[in-house]
């Protein structure tokens, strides 16, 4: 535990100091501060439309900043050869792909904190309502977003960054539209072993009702950690299988 | 414990050899011109407290095989120890230490930083990697660099932490690929002379180098592989003694006696002093020419030949003869 924790805080310690992780946040804030000037929101529903655009830009940034973590760190790892360190060291190699996951999944996560609390902020200020349900929002993206990281970083103990990133990017979208890509009819659940991540829409609970509970965040929790066991374990086997 | 149980642990851990590479082999699979075998059958036996020079031109297989003693890269064959624990087993590499050939950190940390990560993956407590950390970086010459980034480090530098990381928790057995890489004269100086303090502190020393006098000059044994298989293994003066013939070293100015120039094989002229080789049976004959020729005799001793020499005529007959082996000393 304590070495995956020391290739945690380095993961850590590297996206602090990567221009990325921060060109998309500053980004995003500025996008959540412009976004009650956006036109068009609807008719007197000014502040749900306003969270789910909050949502919205929380759920992409945070892609933006997982998918460039778990696509590029392990390939980078290899190429400048500053794994043979850590490995040459007693360290499993399941335990370096999990240690350098949590690493991205704190990051993601403090990302996160800092985005719901602008966009708390702006709300509260352009609408005098403290939306503190944006948190909620915010930890169902940190969620979602952690499971495509660790499709994409077990893809990239393998290949480069791109195809990793399509990869990320396939099973999102697959994820939030198996049912309509096979035309299931109305109220049909997909099989069991269809990739799914329908259990983390949070957008309507968040945006236009009260939350959504602690049960469906159990479940949400339930399912991030039967999706990410699943893709870390892929990624473990992959990577313990390779040549360094 | 008793002085005899001391001894005996002592003489148990002599006889189980620090590092154990038996019948190594990695094949690369179907690659565009067929089957790549990196190493087709290598096996090493590093004996504890001894430092072994891994030599070979190449593409010889040595990094190959160091990668697979350190679970880097996975063997297809072969078996592999070390300090009597299987190397993939866990807790086998507790006890070791790994400089890589260029050794590349992560640009974004500082030494010191570097060196914590490190220390915490060898499991070492936050106060002891603090104290071995300043304590290191001052052995290795980087003293005062601890809050340097290492992406203002010169090659010399990473090297240098390189020998710095691999210190770290002081292990039993250190593997260097290359360590002297990237150095200055001083430096090289500096890193030969650690290797054999830490020799003499009791450490194993798997060491490979293209550089044949670092080898020649601290390396208690050798082994050396070419084409993926050893070419030949043993102590460095068993393998460099040239059976049979003498060095004689003499100071003189005059012409060489006509007997001891008839005797003499072969000469190496350094100033006033000459090196001559001779046949064992004729050196008390060529002593005694030279003493009357009224040159002086500075030295006697078994002729040896320099690794490189031996090195090179190893591998130009290994040319004549693919996949053969030779030498075979210890």
């Amino acid at each position: 535990m304590l070495k995956m924790l020391a290739i945690c805080n380095s993961v850590i310690a590297d996206a602090v100091r990567r221009k990325v992780v921060w060109v998309v946040v500053v980004f995003a804030a500025l996008l959540a501060v412009a976004a009650p000037a956006l036109p068009s929101y609807g008719v007197g529903v000014m502040a749900p439309v306003y969270r789910e655009v909050a949502i919205a830009l929380m759920w992409t940034a945070a892609l933006t900043v997982g998918l460039a973590l778990a696509t590029t760190r392990i390939p980078a790892e290899v190429e400048r050869r500053t794994v043979f360190n850590v490995i040459s060291r007693d360290v499993r190699r399941w335990q370096y792909v999990v240690g350098t996951w949590l690493g991205m999944v704190v990051v993601l996560g403090v990302v996160l904190a800092a985005f719901a609390a602008v966009t708390i902020g702006v709300g509260a200020f352009e609408f005098g309502e403290v939306m503190w349900r944006l948190f909620e929002g915010a930890f169902g993206v940190w969620l979602e977003v952690s499971v495509i990281m660790s499709l994409a970083l077990a893809l990239s103990c393998q290949f480069g960054a791109i195809t990793s990133a399509v990869g990320g990017l396939a099973f999102a979208f697959i994820g939030h539209s198996v049912v309509g890509l096979f035309n299931l009819p109305e109220g049909v659940r997909p099989p069991w072993y269809w990739p799914t991540l329908d259990v983390f829409n949070i957008v309507n609970p968040v945006a236009h009702g009260s939350g959504y509970g602690l049960t469906y965040a159990i479940a949400m929790v339930v399912a991030f950690i039967a999706w990410s066991a699943l893709w870390l374990l892929t990624g473990s086997l992959i990577f313990w299988r390779r040549d360094l | 414990m008793t002085v005899q149980e001391t001894e005996g642990a002592r003489a148990e851990k002599l006889a189980v050899p620090a590092i154990l590479v038996e019948h190594a082999r990695k094949d690369y699979g179907r690659a565009a011109g067929g089957r790549r075998e990196a190493v087709a059958d290598v096996s090493i036996v590093v004996s504890s407290g001894a430092i072994h020079g891994l030599l070979g031109p190449n593409g010889a297989g040595k990094t190959t095989t160091l990668k697979m003693l350190l679970g880097l890269v996975r063997p297809s064959g072969g078996r592999f120890e070390i300090l009597g624990v299987e190397a993939h087993r866990s807790g086998a590499r507790r006890r070791l230490g790994f400089l890589p050939e260029q050794p590349y950190f992560p640009t974004q940390l500082t030494a010191g930083e570097a060196m914590r990560l490190y220390g915490r993956l060898a499991g070492l407590s936050r106060a002891t990697i603090a104290e071995q950390t300043s304590e290191l970086l001052d052995r290795v010459g980087l003293d005062g660099r601890q809050k340097t980034l290492l992406s203002k480090f010169s090659r010399g530098m990473l090297q240098r932490l390189g020998l710095a990381q691999a210190l770290l928790g002081s292990p039993e057995v250190l593997v260097l690929d290359e360590p002297a890489s990237g150095l200055d004269p001083v430096g090289q100086r500096d890193v030969r002379n650690l290797m054999v303090e830490l020799k003499n502190a009791g450490a194993t020393i798997l060491l490979s180098s293209h550089q044949l006098s670092e080898v020649e000059a601290i390396s208690d044994e050798v082994t050396i592989l070419n084409r993926g298989r050893v070419a030949a293994r043993g102590h460095i003066d068993t393998l460099l003694n040239v059976a049979g013939e003498t060095s004689v070293t003499a100071r003189g100015t005059g012409e060489l006696p006509v007997l001891a120039r008839d005797l003499i094989k072969d000469v190496a002229v350094n100033g006033a002093t000459q090196v001559f080789s001779v046949a064992d049976e004729n050196v008390r004959a060529v002593v005694d020419a030279l003493d009357d020729g009224g040159w002086r005799v500075v030295s006697l001793a078994p002729k040896r030949a320099s690794l490189e020499d031996y090195f090179s005529t190893l591998l130009e007959g290994a040319e004549d003869e693919p996949g053969a082996q030779r030498g075979g000393g210890a």
